[in-house]
C-alpha cells in the first residue's frame, strides 16, 4: 500500500481552527472546577543560601486563605523519575537550601487567585545569603567535560590546521534567551475522593507529567489522568513536570480541594527552562581554493546545581561539512541558575550560529562567495558514519534559495548596496536539524457508521498535529476527513512521547499509520472466512483502503464498505492498536531536516538600527504532510530566530542572580512590525529512514537565521558581530 | 464624598456596576480590585480572553468596550458601568468579525491559539479603525497583540483577505 | 492587588478633595500605569479614586492654542484633525508609543504623569530604589543599564521618563492645567518635571491630591515643520532609546526659529534649550545640526551600559534635524 493520494499534503486549514478563532479551544487554565481554590508560589530572592525562618502569620490572616505550605514544613515527596529525556526536576519544598534565584520557597492556596497572589506577597522570608556563583567563568564552579559522551574527533586537528591555507579562530557568544509561550504554564490539580488524580497541564508531554506524578505522590500510574487538549504554546517550556505542576498537585491533596496554579510571566523566567548562554570557539583551516582541511568547534554553557540540560552544542558541527579533520567539544558549568532546558532548536539554535558566522568569516577571508563555499564543502555522505544520507537536498536547497532571492545580485563588498540611508545587506546560512524519533503508540476505530477515530496521547503545540494526524488516518483507512476525528492530549489514550525534537510527527504518523494498517488487516481477519465478502482471503498487500472501505488494489469497485462489514458481523466498532519504533537504518545515516536561508537585512548608516527586510527560506523536510501546517511551521521558526537574532536576551543581575527584564515590556520577542513576508519552499523527498518519510519540521525553521542575519549585517556594514542578539549599539 | 458607590465600597467590598457583555445587561457587585480579564474569564467563563502576561503587554486579553480595542487585564470592571464590552465569544461567526475569523483560519493565521481571540479582537478593531489598507500599516497597528508561535505574515494575509484587499 | 476600597468620583472638587486629604488613596484614569504597578506591588492604595467619567474629555481649539482635557486618550488625540495638520509631531510621537489598545484606555494627563520603566523601581523585591523608598539606595546604577537615562541624572537615581508625546509637547511650551485643594493653577511643562535629585520620588511639582485637568497645546506658527523620530530596537511597540522632536521654521537655508528636545535620555522630557540657540539663525546643515547635538549631549553622565546612547542621541537629533528641514 503507497501513500500517493491527494489528502497527504494537502493544505487543509486546521482542523480544531472553528474553536481556536472562537475562543472555544479549552487550555488547561481555562478549566474551572466547583470549589477550585488558587495557589500562588513564593519565589527566594536571592540565589545561594538558605532559608531561616519564613513567617505566614500575616499570609495566613489574609482574606480568602485557606493554607500555606513552605520548605520549612512541606510534606516529604519523591523526586521524579528518571525519562527518556533525562532526569527529572527536583521536588519542590524539599529542604531549606536556595540554589537559584526564583526557587520556590512556599505556596499559597486562597479561594481566589487575586487572594492567593496578594497573600504570597506577604509571606516573609529570611535567609542566610551565600556569593552565588551565577558567572560561567566562575572559577569555584564545577565544570563537566564531554556530558554526553557526544564529543567528536574525526582525524587529525592539528595536522588540518597546519596544512590549511587560511585559518579562522573566533569566539562567539549566545545569551540566554526564555521561550515565552503566550500561554502562561498552568496546572489545574483534582484528587478524587476515590484516591485518583486528574491534572490538567499546559504540557507538551502528558504521560512525562503522569510518570512524574505517579512517583512524587506515589499514586499508581493508571490513577491518573493528564489533560492536555490544547496549550499556549511551549517552544520547550513544557517538556517537564516543572515544580509548580507538583506544587500544584500538593496544594490539592493538602486542602482538599481543586486547585489552579497559573504562573505569572515573571515566573516563566525562572521554573521552566530557557535557552542557556553559550560561548563557542570556532576555528576552521581551509585551503585557498576552499576546501575545508580542519574544524574544531568547542563550547561551554551553563547547568543548574542539581538538575541536568541536555544542550550538546558543539555536535552538529561534526555533521555539517565534508571535513577530513574535525573537534567537537561541550563542557557544562554548574551555577546558582535556575535550570535551563529546551527552547526552540536546543542545541542547533546556538552551534549553528557560532558555525555559519565562521564559515561566512572563512568565505570572506577567502574571497569565496559564501555559497559557493558551502557548495564546496558539502557533505554528500555523513561524516560521522561514512554511510549515504537516508536523504539529502541541501545542494537543492541552496540552489533555489539563491534563484528564488536573487543571490546574484548580491555585490560582494560590504557596505556596497545602499538605499538611501539604509545600508542593504544579504546573508545567508545553511542549516540542519538532527533526526530524532522515540517509540510512540496510536489506536484507531472504525465505528459502525462508517467514521474512524484515532487517538493518541500527544499534543498539538500548534505544529499541526491534530491536522496531519486527521489527514493521514484519512487517507490510510479511505475516508473523507471530515469523517475521521483525530483526538490527543489525554492520558487515558495510549501512550505518546513528548511533542519535542521535532520528533512527534515521525514517531506519532508512524504509529498511526501502524494502527491504520493493524486496522484493516483487522477488517480482513474478521472477513477471512466470509463466504459473502468479496475481500475474503485476502492479505493486506493485496487491498488498498479507499471509498470508506476496502478494495482489492487497483479495483476500486472489487471491495466493500467497512459500514457493510461491520453490520453483517454485528460489530459496533472494530479498532486496532498500532506502535512505532525509532528507524534503525543500517545502510543508510539516518539524515534530520536540512535548509538554506537567505536574508537581507537594512541597517540605518547612522542609527545603527537593524531590520530584517526579507527571508526566502528553502527546506528539505522530508514528506509534507500538510503544506499549510508545514509552511507555517518555518515562518514561526523564522520569527523565533529573528528575536534571537536581533532582540532576546534574558539578563540576570549580578550578586542576585534577579532576572532583570523578566516581563514581556523588558524581554523583547518580534512584533508584527519586526517581521517581513518571507518565502518558504520546500524541496526534496520523502525520507528513506521511515516508512512515512517525514523528518519534522518545528526547529529547522529557527535554524540558521540568526547566523544569516549576522552574515547579512557584516555584509550591510563590514561590522562583524559574533554576540546575541545584533543591536545597534554595537554598530555605532 | 459620599457616593453611593462608596457607600457600597468599603475596603474589599463589592463595587455595583451595570454594564454590558457580549449584548447581554449585567448588573453585578465586584471588588474593587477585580480586573476586567479575571472577571469575565472567570465568572462568565468567557475563556476566549486570554492572559498572557497580566501586565498590558501581550494583548492576549484585547476585547472591545465600546467598540474600541483595550486589554482587559488593566481595566477594573468597577470601571466597566454603563459600558459595553465585546469578547471574541459575542463576535462569533457574525458579518465582519465573522469574516475575520473565516480568513483567519484559511491563511493558518495561529498556531497554538492562545493568542489568537485578541488578536483576531484587533483585527476587527483595525479595520474599523480604517488601518487595514497596507501591510505595513496592518504590521504597525497590529503590534500590540504578541504571537510567540510566530504567526505574523499570516496575521497580515488574512487581515488583508478579511478587509477585501488582495492577498499579496 | 490589594484590596482598596474604589470611589467613582463625579466631581473634579470633590476628587480632589478625597485624594487630598487622604494619604493612602490615589487618582484612577486609564490605569495602564496605575494598575500595572498595583499589580506589581509596587504601589498600594487603600482607595482608588475613578476620575474617568469626570467631565475632562475632548478637544477645544481655541484661538492659538488646543486645549486637551486630561482624560482625553491618546488615539483620540492622534486622531485630531488640528493636531495632525499644526503640530504632526505629537500625533507622531503618540503614534509611536505603546499599542493601539494602550493607547485606546491612556489618558493624556496619565501619559504625562506615567512611571518609571526601570526594572529595579518596578520590583520591590529589590530593596534599593530611592523612587520607591526614599533613602534605600539605587540597585539600578549598578544593575542592567542599557535603558536609563543619561541627562538631569543623580547618583540617587538614574531612571528614564519614558513618555514620547511629553517630548514634543515640552519642546512646544505645553502648559498644564491643575485643580488642586487650593483652586486651580497653571504650570509650564518645562516646568512641571523635577530631576530626581535627591528626591527621585518627587517627580514633578504636583501637591498631592493636585490633578490635571487640561494640556494647552500653543500652535506654532504654520510655516513650522516638525518632526518626531524615535530610534529602538523593535519596530514598534517598545519605549525608546532615544528620540527626538524637533520643530523649525526656515527662511531659505537659515533657520529663524527652532524648538528641540529628546526623549529615551532625560530622567525627564529633555529640552534642548542650547541646541536651539545654536540652531537659531544658523544655515541648515550637517554642521549646524552637529554642533546642536554635541552642546546638548555634553552634560550627559553615562554609566558603561548608557554610554552607547550619548552618541545615538546625537544622531538622532541630526537625523531629526535633516528629516524636518529637508537637508541633504
Amino acid at each position: 500500500m503507497t501513500i500517493t493520494a491527494p489528502r497527504i499534503g494537502a493544505a487543509l486549514d486546521r482542523v480544531e481552527a472553528p474553536l481556536k478563532v472562537t475562543g472555544a479551544a479549552l487550555y488547561p487554565n481555562d478549566v474551572s472546577y466547583p470549589g477550585l481554590a488558587h495557589a500562588a508560589p513564593v519565589r527566594a530572592t536571592i540565589a545561594a543560601g538558605r532559608v531561616t525562618a519564613i513567617d505566614t502569620a500575616e499570609a495566613r490572616a489574609a482574606e480568602g486563605v485557606i493554607a500555606v505550605v513552605t520548605a520549612l514544613d512541606a510534606p516529604r515527596l519523591r523526586r521524579g523519575p528518571v525519562t527518556l529525556l533525562g532526569i527529572s526536576p527536583p521536588a519542590p519544598l524539599q529542604d531549606d537550601r536556595i540554589l537559584h534565584y526564583g526557587q520556590y520557597v512556599a505556596v499559597v492556596v486562597a479561594d481566589t487567585a487575586e487572594q492567593a497572589r496578594h497573600a504570597a506577597s506577604l509571606v516573609a522570608v529570611e535567609y542566610a545569603e551565600d556569593v552565588p556563583m551565577l558567572d560561567i567563568g566562575d572559577p569555584r564552579a564545577e565544570v563537566e567535560d564531554d556530558p554526553w559522551g557526544m564529543d567528536v574527533d574525526r582525524g587529525d586537528l592539528e595536522a588540518g590546521l597546519a596544512e590549511a591555507d587560511v585559518v579562522i579562530d573566533e569566539t562567539y557568544a549566545t545569551p540566554d534567551n526564555t521561550n515565552n509561550p503566550l500561554g502562561l504554564m498552568s496546572t489545574v490539580a483534582v484528587w478524587h475522593g476515590d484516591g485518583s488524580l486528574t491534572v490538567h497541564d499546559a504540557t507538551q508531554w502528558p504521560h512525562g507529567v503522569r510518570m512524574s506524578l505517579a512517583e512524587t505522590f506515589g499514586v499508581p500510574e493508571s490513577r491518573i489522568r493528564v489533560l492536555a487538549p490544547y496549550v499556549g504554546g511551549g517552544f520547550g517550556a513544557g517538556l517537564r513536570a516543572w515544580q509548580h505542576v507538583i506544587l500544584a498537585v500538593l496544594a490539592a491533596r493538602e486542602t482538599g480541594r481543586p486547585v489552579k496554579l497559573v504562573l505569572t510571566r515573571p515566573e516563566m523566567f525562572t521554573g521552566v527552562g530557557y535557552r542557556p548562554e553559550s560561548i563557542q570557539r570556532i576555528r576552521i583551516g581551509a585551503t585557498r581554493d576552499g576546501r575545508l582541511t580542519a574544524l574544531a568547534h568547542e563550547a561551554i554553557a551553563p547547568v543548574a546545581l542539581e538538575d541536568d540540560n541536555f544542550e550538546a552544542v558543539s555536535h552538529t558541527s561534526a555533521r555539517a561539512y565534508a571535513c577530513p579533520n574535525v573537534m567537537t567539544r561541550d563542557r557544562q558549568v554548574r551555577l546558582n541558575i535556575p535550570c535551563p532546558g529546551s527552547m526552540r532548536a536546543p542545541t542547533e539554535a546556538q552551534g549553528n550560529f557560532a558555525l555559519e558566522s565562521a564559515m561566512d568569516e572563512l568565505a570572506v577571508d577567502l574571497g569565496i562567495d559564501p555559497l559557493d563555499l558551502r557548495l564546496r564543502n558539502f557533505a554528500g555522505t555523513d561524516p560521522l558514519t561514512g554511510l549515504p544520507w537516508s536523504s539529502n537536498a541541501l545542494r537543492e536547497c541552496f540552489a533555489r534559495g539563491a534563484e528564488l532571492f536573487g543571490w546574484s545580485r548580491r555585490t560582494p563588498e560590504p557596505g556596497s548596496m545602499r538605499d538611501g540611508h539604509w545600508r542593504v545587506g544579504y546573508g545567508l546560512a545553511g542549516a540542519s536539524y538532527p533526526p530524532y524519533q522515540v517509540p510512540c503508540q496510536a489506536r484507531a476505530s472504525l465505528q459502525h457508521d462508517g467514521s474512524a477515530f484515532v487517538r493518541s496521547a500527544a499534543t498539538d503545540i500548534g505544529t499541526g498535529t491534530y491536522t496531519v494526524m486527521t489527514q493521514l488516518a484519512a487517507e490510510l483507512l479511505g475516508l473523507d476527513v471530515a469523517r475521521v476525528r483525530f483526538d490527543l492530549g489525554d492520558t487515558d489514550m495510549p501512550y505518546s512521547p513528548q511533542a519535542g525534537g521535532s520528533g512527534l510527527t515521525g514517531a506519532l504518523g508512524n504509529a498511526v499509520r501502524s494502527a491504520c494498517r493493524q486496522l484493516l488487516q483487522a477488517f480482513l481477519d474478521v472477513v477471512a472466512d466470509d463466504p459473502e465478502s468479496p475481500l475474503r482471503g485476502l492479505t493486506l498487500d493485496e487491498v488498498e483502503a479507499g471509498g470508506g472501505g476496502i478494495h482489492r488494489a487497483g479495483d476500486p469497485g472489487s471491495g466493500e464498505a467497512y459500514t457493510a462489514i461491520l453490520a453483517r458481523h454485528d460489530l459496533a466498532e472494530l479498532s486496532a492498536d498500532g506502535r512505532s519504533t525509532p528507524p534503525t537504518p543500517d545502510t543508510t545515516a539516518w539524515a534530520g531536516a536540512f535548509g538554506a536561508r537567505f536574508v537581507e537585512v537594512r541597517v540605518d548608516a547612522d542609527l545603527g538600527v537593524i531590520r530584517v527586510a526579507r527571508v526566502v527560506s528553502v527546506i528539505d523536510g522530508g514528506r509534507v504532510l500538510n503544506a499549510k501546517t508545514a509552511t507555517s511551521q518555518i515562518v514561526g521558526g523564522t520569527v523565533g530566530g529573528i528575536g534571537q537574532a536581533l532582540f532576546e536576551e534574558t539578563v540576570t543581575d549580578e550578586g542576585t542572580g534577579r532576572i532583570a527584564n523578566a516581563t514581556f515590556g523588558d524581554y523583547l520577542i518580534p512584533v508584527n512590525a519586526d517581521v517581513p513576508d518571507m518565502e518558504v519552499v520546500f524541496v526534496g523527498g520523502p525520507d528513506t529512514a521511515t516508512p512515512l518519510g517525514t523528518k519534522g519540521v518545528g526547529e529547522i525553521g529557527l535554524v540558521g537565521i540568526a547566523a544569516a542575519v549576522a552574515n547579512a549585517v557584516h555584509h550591510a556594514t563590514g561590522r562583524r558581530l559574533r554576540s546575541l542578539p545584533l543591536t545597534l549599539d554595537a554598530l555605532l | 464624598m459620599k457616593t453611593r458607590e462608596e457607600a457600597l465600597s468599603r475596603l474589599g467590598a463589592s463595587v455595583g456596576v451595570e454594564f454590558g457583555v457580549n449584548g447581554v445587561r449585567r448588573r453585578v457587585g465586584v471588588e474593587g480590585r477585580v480586573t476586567l480579564l479575571d472577571w469575565l474569564r472567570d465568572e462568565l467563563g468567557l475563556t476566549g480572553v486570554k492572559k498572557g502576561c497580566d501586565q498590558g503587554a501581550c494583548g492576549a486579553c484585547t476585547v472591545l468596550v465600546d467598540g474600541k480595542r483595550v486589554v482587559a487585564c488593566l481595566m477594573l470592571v468597577a470601571q466597566c458601568d454603563g459600558r459595553e464590552v465585546t469578547t471574541v465569544e459575542g463576535v462569533a461567526g457574525v458579518g465582519e468579525a465573522g469574516a475575520v475569523q473565516d480568513a483567519f483560519v484559511r491563511h493558518d493565521a495561529f498556531q497554538c491559539g492562545y493568542c489568537t481571540p485578541g488578536q483576531i479582537m484587533s483585527a476587527i478593531a483595525l479595520i474599523g479603525e480604517g488601518r487595514a489598507g497596507t501591510r505595513e500599516e496592518i504590521a504597525e497597528f497590529m503590534s500590540g497583540n504578541l504571537c510567540r508561535c510566530g504567526a505574523y505574515p499570516r496575521i497580515r494575509d488574512a487581515i488583508v483577505d478579511a478587509a477585501g484587499g488582495e492577498v499579496g | 492587588m490589594g484590596p482598596f476600597t474604589y470611589v467613582r468620583a463625579v466631581d473634579p472638587v470633590e476628587a480632589v478633595g478625597v485624594v487630598s486629604a487622604d494619604p493612602g488613596a490615589a487618582f484612577l484614569a486609564g490605569g495602564t500605569t496605575q494598575l500595572d504597578l498595583m499589580k506589581d506591588g509596587v504601589l498600594s492604595p487603600e482607595k482608588l479614586v475613578d476620575i474617568t467619567r469626570l467631565p475632562l474629555r475632548g478637544i477645544a481649539r481655541t484661538g492659538t492654542t488646543i486645549r486637551v482635557g486630561a482624560l482625553t486618550t491618546m488615539e483620540e488625540l492622534a486622531a485630531d484633525p488640528t493636531v495632525a495638520v499644526r503640530v504632526p509631531f505629537v500625533r507622531e510621537a503618540l503614534l509611536a508609543g505603546a499599542s493601539v489598545q494602550l493607547r485606546n484606555m491612556a489618558t493624556i494627563g496619565g501619559n504625562l504623569l506615567q512611571r518609571a520603566r526601570c526594572r529595579y523601581f518596578r520590583d520591590p523585591s529589590v530593596a534599593a530604589c530611592n523612587k520607591r523608598e526614599r533613602g534605600s539606595g539605587c540597585a539600578a546604577i549598578d544593575g542592567v543599564q542599557r535603558m536609563h537615562a543619561i541627562l538631569g541624572t543623580s547618583p540617587h537615581c538614574v531612571a528614564l521618563h519614558a513618555s514620547d508625546v511629553a517630548v514634543p509637547l515640552i519642546a512646544l511650551d505645553a502648559l498644564v492645567h491643575t485643580r488642586g485643594t487650593d483652586g486651580t493653577r497653571t504650570v509650564p511643562l518645562t516646568g512641571f518635571y523635577l530631576p530626581p535629585g535627591d528626591t527621585p520620588d518627587v517627580e514633578n511639582v504636583l501637591r498631592r491630591g493636585e490633578l490635571i485637568t487640561a494640556v494647552e497645546i500653543p500652535l506654532p506658527a504654520e510655516r513650522t515643520r516638525t518632526h518626531y523620530l524615535k530610534v529602538r530596537d523593535r519596530a514598534s511597540y517598545e519605549f525608546a532609546l532615544t528620540s527626538a522632536a524637533v520643530a523649525v521654521e526656515l527662511d531659505g537655508t537659515t533657520i529663524t526659529g527652532a524648538r528641540v528636545a529628546l526623549g529615551g535620555v532625560g530622567t525627564v522630557p529633555w529640552r534642548a534649550w542650547d541646541a536651539e540657540d545654536v540652531l537659531r539663525g544658523a544655515t541648515v546643515g550637517r554642521d549646524a545640526f552637529r554642533e546642536a547635538a554635541e552642546v546638548t549631549l555634553a552634560g550627559a553622565r553615562p554609566l558603561p551600559g548608557t554610554a552607547f546612547k550619548v552618541e545615538l542621541a546625537k544622531r538622532t537629533l541630526i537625523r531629526a534635524l535633516e528629516t524636518v528641514t529637508g537637508a541633504p
